[in-house]
């Protein structure tokens, strides 16, 4: 029967490479939730009032993009240290379905919100702000319960 | 020296914090989500200068706006770090990682006050060059080093293991 042993893996046979890799982590997640929030104040009238948020989107798009895609090159990086473990971990299960939401919600609600008032730019509905709101606090969430694994 | 930070991190507040079950990593959580969340203005910031993003927008438009989210940043991160620092501090005192830290977060302020006049406070001049001008180009690659050997050195401190005497 074939099991994986997370002893064999070389995150856990060197010292350097676990850091490394939440190191990575982070700073994708700079890039990804960094551009998000930008967008969001955005949508709450908070920042670049004279920038649309279609116009926004599309610039702070591909970075957001590759933030996420760090994000999740690393991330089963890091969880492949201990599989077992992080299985198990309620915070981790929490993340997971905090993070399918948040990038859901980022490509699907998100994005059509940011997109459809480019006709009026400076306006923000309050729906426009439920949804910024929505998602600060989605990735949030996920920075959170990611943090927690280790203290559950 | 130890004496002194033994001292410090036994005060009541810290020592609240080092015990509880669930302050700490709030706190920790929302250091981290603050870098995630401002850390992002920071790297705009950065790649407008370098004429990366936000191309539709002045670089006046982006450093100003930003500038407000940015203080409430750093409020935010560098009150949740003295929090997390002060209950620990005789731990932190000696950890190579988090001295590495604080001279960078030091050479931050540096950079902010050397390129202050030229870049930041002179962004209506940026705007009108035909092209970004290279020393603001330099302080946004300083600025991006800068901030990942922050993010990065403060990761590490937490893998520091003391010399066992």
């Amino acid at each position: 029967m074939l099991a994986y042993d997370p002893s064999t893996n070389p995150l856990n046979n060197n010292e350097w490479a676990f850091p490394l890799m939440e190191i990575i982590h982070i700073t994708g997640f700079a890039f990804s939730i960094g551009t998000i929030a930008i967008l969001d104040l955005r949508l709450l009238g908070l920042a670049l009032p004279k920038q649309s948020p279609s116009q926004l989107l599309k610039d702070t798009a591909p970075w957001t993009l590759i933030g996420i895609a760090v994000m999740l090159m690393s991330g089963p990086i890091i969880f492949s240290s201990d599989p077992f473990m992080y299985l198990v971990n309620q915070s981790f299960q929490f993340k997971m379905g905090a993070l399918l939401a948040a990038i859901i919600f980022n490509y699907t609600i998100h994005r059509k919100v940011a997109m459809s008032d480019a006709a009026a730019p400076g306006a923000t509905s309050g729906l426009t702000k439920l949804v910024a709101v929505t998602s600060l606090l989605l990735w949030t969430s996920v920075v959170f319960a990611g943090l927690f694994i280790a203290f559950v | 020296m130890s004496e002194f930070f033994h001292w410090l991190q036994s005060m009541a507040l810290a020592t609240f914090l080092r015990e509880s079950g669930l302050t700490y990593p709030i706190i920790m959580s929302t250091h981290l989500a603050g870098i995630g969340l401002f850390g992002g203005l920071i790297l705009m910031t950065d790649l407008r200068l370098l004429g990366l993003v936000l191309r539709s927008s002045t670089i006046t438009e982006v450093v100003t706006q930003f500038r407000v989210w940015k203080r409430l940043g750093i409020v935010v991160v560098a009150g949740c770090g003295v929090l997390l620092a002060w209950s620990k501090a005789e731990q932190y005192s000696t950890n190579p990682y988090f001295l590495t830290k604080m001279v960078l977060l030091v050479l931050v302020i540096v950079h902010a006050q050397v390129f202050r006049k030229s870049v930041y406070a002179n962004t209506e001049e940026l705007d009108r060059a035909p092209e970004v001008p290279s020393h603001a180009k330099w302080a946004a690659v300083l600025s991006l080093l800068l901030w990942v050997g922050l993010v990065s050195a403060g990761r590490l401190i937490g893998y520091y293991e003391p010399p066992r005497t």
